[in-house]
């Protein structure tokens, strides 16, 4: 079992109260997720903001009544995360952040990319993408086909498709992965601020989890300065399939995160409404049983950031738990008992989500097969 | 059609066929009117809110009713219904067995089309449909359609019906999952399968049921 120190109660503590924020947003997100002025100067928008951000690229901000996490590692983002998915994940989502982006920018970015893509953050009305997905493709980051073209003056032009990506179309800044050429290595991540006449971006309407505002891109020769491309300072190793590897990694427990939070607040949403609601310690016992794993796997992380079984288990067995509590709780509440509670079937929806995120579940059951052939399980 | 509207004699397999064609044929909506033909929904249904297809309420008069945006795209309706809602009896029991077979009439026709998906979708120069966990996922699931079906005859016994629709539920999700992420986008025909459990979640008293 994990014991939590000081510091992870005190994170653990500063985000269960700023989920109450989240939580208060959830439904006038989910009914539209484009109406989001209203909903940018909160409070705890402001804290995932900062929080998420370097402390030598956070910008100063008047009064700050919650209180701001340190620059977190992994198990510490995952104790925050699974908090403020118990307010809401979908409010959590649509908050303008650094997000994945974040995660690759500091893993390949020199210190003047890094100094760009934080400042454009400040203010909290610029959201951030990560897109690799794409289209009829999944996340299969070797057969990824959007490339960069040489511009002919040390620059590149951008052509290709992605899909499915979060806060794609109202994003400012961001990361796109595309190929030089036609080996690994030549997958790149390369540094974007859109509009442009060639960046084509569209919301796609999703069933839940709609504050994470999925989008559909096109590139038709989005031009891409030579000093936008991430990692040139990196060996060539490690320039774009790495960081990717690296970042999945680390996402994977997050998603797990979001989806134990989400089935904590289905659990406690129940028993809040219906104490005595059959099943609700085992929806309970299996909804802990979960954190607890996606803890175990944060730590694990900490001390082997290449090995990924715990962590695809982890979001394997959050993901499936998840579902099941949200059905369990759609029959618990009686007859109708959805439509009485919209946060509740809100939820029932937002939980499928986490199976499509960073890898489904064949994807995670292949890498923790392997794993365990591997001896993973008694690392 | 005309679905029976009592289940009694030699009426209950051809209303139950019926109901799962109209499901796996017309969608959905189509399905829940047949199950839903000449019932008195008032009187029967169990919650306060009842799904009915948008059609058959619009030639009904002065019915309140909640729009939901999957449903709506679905031609889905929910009818307020006034408390306190009456117990349940067999006629809702019967209504309960209709909606199964329309739910897995609506699986089979999801299915058909994550088959297609799977098959025109390649990874590493070989069809989706022929890796081993997608094989297995697809066999699973039709033999859960066989297996289901036969379980409809025993919905006089309410656990039975419950479980039944629990089940169908899960039988929706994991035909969702075959569709990738594409089967997350409200425009796309798994919408169904997520308005489907909705519907039951109106019809289906399962607050008894544990984990």
């Amino acid at each position: 079992m994990i014991e939590l120190d000081a510091r992870l109660r005190a994170v653990r503590d500063v985000s269960r109260e700023a989920a109450e924020q989240l939580r208060a947003l959830a439904l006038a997100i989910d009914a539209d997720p484009d109406a989001m002025e209203a909903h940018l100067d909160t409070e705890v928008y402001a804290m995932v903001r900062t929080s998420n951000t370097p402390a030598r690229h956070r910008e100063s901000l008047p009064g700050r009544p919650l209180r701001l996490l340190d620059e977190g590692n992994c198990l510490e983002t995952v104790v925050g995360t699974l908090e403020l998915a118990r307010g809401d994940a979908g409010a959590l989502l649509a908050c303008p952040s650094p997000a994945l982006a974040g995660v690759i920018v500091d893993l390949l970015g020199d210190e003047r990319q890094r100094e760009l893509f934080y400042t454009r953050l400040h203010g909290g009305r610029t959201w951030t993408f990560f897109a690799m997905t794409e289209p009829g493709r999944g996340s299969d980051a070797t057969a990824m086909e959007t490339r960069l073209e040489p511009d002919g003056a040390g620059g590149w032009l951008l052509r290709g498709e992605k899909r499915y990506i979060g806060n794609g179309a109202r994003g400012g800044v961001g990361v796109v992965f595309a190929r030089t050429g036609r080996s690994a290595l030549s997958i790149r991540a390369v540094l974007l601020e859109p509009p442009h006449e060639a960046w084509h971006a569209q919301r796609l309407d999703m069933v839940g989890l709609r504050g994470a505002a999925l989008s559909a891109l096109r590139f038709d020769g989005v031009p891409v300065r030579g000093d936008m491309l991430l990692g040139e300072h990196l060996p060539v190793t490690r320039r774009g399939i790495w960081g990717a590897i690296e970042t999945f990694n680390n996402m994977r427990i997050q998603v797990a995160a979001l989806a134990v939070g989400t089935a904590l607040a289905i659990a406690e949403y129940v028993a809040e409404h219906r104490k005595s609601a059959p099943g609700l310690p085992v929806a309970l016992a299996r909804a802990e049983a979960a954190r607890e794993l996606v803890y175990q796997a944060a730590a694990r992380v900490l001390r082997d950031p290449d090995n990924s079984y715990l962590s695809c288990a982890a979001k394997l067995g959050a993901t499936r738990m998840a579902v099941q509590t949200a059905r369990w709780a759609s029959g618990a509440m009686g007859p109708a008992g959805l439509l009485e509670h919209p946060l509740l079937e809100k939820w029932t929806r937002d939980v499928c989500a986490f199976e499509f995120m960073e890898g489904t579940g064949n994807i995670q059951r292949l890498h923790v097969a392997k794993g365990y052939l591997s001896g993973d399980a008694d690392g | 059609m005309n679905a029976a509207n009592t289940l009694d004699a030699g009426a209950v397999p051809a209303a139950l066929r019926d109901c799962e064609r109209i499901g796996r044929t017309e969608g959905l909506a189509a399905g829940l009117a047949a199950a839903l033909d000449g019932r008195d929904v008032a009187a029967t249904a169990p919650g306060r809110y009842a799904a009915l297809s948008a059609e058959s309420v619009r030639e009904m008069e002065s019915v309140v009713v909640l729009k939901h945006g999957l449903a709506d795209r679905e031609d889905v309706v929910f009818a307020e219904l006034p408390s306190p809602r009456p117990p349940a009896g067999p006629a809702l029991a019967e209504i309960g067995a209709l909606l199964a077979a329309v739910r897995l009439g609506v699986v089979r026709r999801t299915l058909d089309l994550a088959v297609e998906h799977l098959s025109a979708r390649d990874c590493g120069g070989e069809p989706l449909i022929r890796k081993q966990l997608v094989t297995g996922a697809v066999a699973d699931l039709i033999a859960e359609v066989e297996l289901l079906r036969e379980q409809i005859p025993g919905y006089r016994d309410p656990a039975a019906l419950a479980d039944l629709h629990t089940r169908i539920d899960e039988l929706g999700w994991q035909v969702t999952k075959l569709f990738g992420a594409a089967g997350y986008i409200a425009d796309h025909p798994v919408r169904a399968l997520y308005v489907s459990a909705l519907c039951a979640n109106t019809w289906i008293g399962r607050e008894g049921a544990g984990e």
